[in-house]
């Protein structure tokens, strides 16, 4: 069992939507105690080339260092700061520029070979924050409730496979198509009849994490062409097992249930508001209105700005 | 009787709507925000009236009281009640009235899926839409649905009636269509009356039972 949330402000305007994604995902926390993440669009406010870092690093002045002059070898940190975390490491967080986002991938390779360093996130348009622990003390920790944004899905998770720690909270995301992330509640069974054709035309899995599977097989199909409705449709079609899961592009989001229905789904909308989640306790907290829709067995839901 | 659920865990408030069961004979509940497990477990003949919106089980295995939530439920309202009534306003979520022996279970608008799922007695009345495999393993009693049904409708169906009015995508394995007599209308109508839900024509129903009542184990 997890939780998952979306909501999408249809003016396209900045809204506090840090704190909306925290008090709908605080509502969804008996859903998953292990972790919690967040992917906020739209308030980046980076230039097109820009691109933000959010890098593990183990307590360690001279690895730091190691990771800022690796960076700077291959593009100059322009600003930089050091988010505190839990445990015996912390979050080195930088902006830089690229010439393409085709040279993304390759650098947070280049830094992720460096021991006791992971590479969390590297997005333009989306903030990702994740991380160990309670909806509320992860808020806290990177005071999410301040971040700005147009949209955002979010995650509360109770592990069923693979590890408990801030690598594996989702959301995850693919650096095959620019700013694509998924929160995911269920299992995909099919996880290497799905993995085995996207390694082979060179997406590079870096889990074993069946939502990992999910966010490279969307990337995949957007990047053939598929709009993200066409996508999350032949998902359903192509993934076995119990799953619900959103997808967050810089557009918008979606939302695809398998076929049996097995895991939950609901959506809200007002004049202002697109959001869905797995519970209705989480709508309320943004939604005020009574009329909540179920969504049905291999039923998608997309709302695009 | 008030019980303001605002700051009571599902625990406390079920505690409490036990408690005043056994004084009381109407208990009213502010603000159940959709709170999990609501009213489970009462087996006092007490009317108690949901101001909002209630989460997953609602209800759960309740026996007599007559419960009215005046918004939406999550998945599997009225789970297991042996007898009673519970009446939502609004929508539910998948397993509408899943298991129950006896009792009433009424959604005034749509549900998600298997509705009345190994339900063995009682009846569940849905006014909107019902989803897919609605019935599945039903062993008795009547689901009655106002708007369509999603696929595979009374799938493996062993005793019981399906009444549908609006379209079946789908029969599910060992359901098949019965004519509809006039004796179900007459008893349709008295059951939708009842409750406000009448509908101008009876005929129009479609009736669901089983194929086989030996459907695994040969004919």
């Amino acid at each position: 069992m997890c939780g998952i949330a979306g909501i999408v402000y249809k003016d396209k305007k900045l809204h506090d939507i840090g704190n909306d994604m925290t008090n709908m995902l605080h509502q969804l926390q008996h859903r998953g105690p292990d972790s919690a993440g967040y992917s906020i669009y739209g308030g980046t406010g980076l230039e097109e080339n820009e691109y933000i870092l959010k890098i593990q690093v183990k307590e360690n002045e001279k690895l730091l260092k190691k990771v800022k002059d690796t960076i700077n070898f291959l593009t100059p940190i322009k600003n930089d700061a050091i988010l505190p975390s839990v445990g015996d490491s912390f979050i080195y967080k930088c902006k830089i520029s690229l010439n393409d986002f085709s040279e993304l991938k390759p650098l947070i390779t280049k830094v992720d070979l460096i021991d006791d360093v992971i590479v969390i996130n590297g997005s333009h348009d989306f903030e990702m924050i994740k991380d160990v622990g309670s909806v509320l003390e992860i808020a806290d920790r990177y005071d999410v409730r301040t971040v700005k944004g147009t949209h955002a899905i979010g995650h509360t998770r109770f592990s069923t496979e693979s590890g408990v720690d801030r690598y594996h909270a989702h959301p995850f995301q693919t650096y095959i198509v620019r700013d694509i992330s998924v929160v995911h509640n269920g299992q995909i069974t099919n996880y290497w009849k799905i993995r085995d054709p996207l390694e082979r035309k060179g997406h590079v899995f870096e889990t074993f994490n069946d939502t990992e599977c999910l966010v490279h097989y969307i990337a995949d199909k957007l990047d053939t062409g598929y709009s993200l409705e066409e996508a999350l449709e032949q998902s359903v079609e192509d993934m076995d097992g119990p799953f619900s899961y959103i997808i967050g592009t810089p557009n918008g989001i979606g939302i695809a249930k398998d076929k049996l229905g097995l895991r939950p789904g609901v959506m809200a909308e007002t004049d202002d508001i697109f959001a869905i989640a797995s519970e209705e306790v989480s709508l309320r907290e943004v939604v005020d209105t009574h009329h909540v829709e179920q969504i049905s067995p291999g039923e998608v839901m997309v709302y695009e700005m | 009787m008030e019980i303001d659920a605002e700051l009571l865990s599902p625990r406390e408030i079920n505690s409490q709507v036990k408690a005043a069961a056994c004084e009381y004979d109407k208990i009213i509940i502010k603000n159940p925000n959709a709170k999990h497990y609501l009213i489970a477990g009462v087996t006092e003949d007490v009317e108690i009236e949901l101001d909002g919106s209630v989460g997953y089980f609602a209800g759960s295995m309740c026996d007599k009281p007559k419960i009215k939530i005046n918004g939406n439920a999550g998945w599997f309202v009225g789970d297991n009640i042996t007898d009673g009534e519970i009446i939502v306003e609004g929508s539910g979520g998948d397993g509408a009235g899943q298991g129950i022996y006896g009792g009433t279970v009424i959604v005034k608008e749509s549900v998600g899926s298997r509705t009345g799922e190994i339900m063995k007695n009682g009846t569940i009345i849905i006014g909107g839409n019902s989803g897919f495999m609605t019935g599945i393993f039903m062993m008795g009693g009547r689901i009655i649905i106002l708007g369509d049904v999603g696929d595979d409708v009374a799938e493996s169906i062993i005793r019981g009636v399906i009444y549908v009015k609006g379209e079946i995508k789908s029969l599910g394995y060992n359901a098949k269509l019965e004519e509809l007599t006039f004796e179900d209308t007459l008893e349709l109508e008295e059951t939708l009356t009842k409750y406000g839900m009448d509908v101008d024509d009876y005929s129009e129903f479609k009736k669901i039972v089983p194929e086989s009542t030996r459907p695994f184990y040969g004919h």
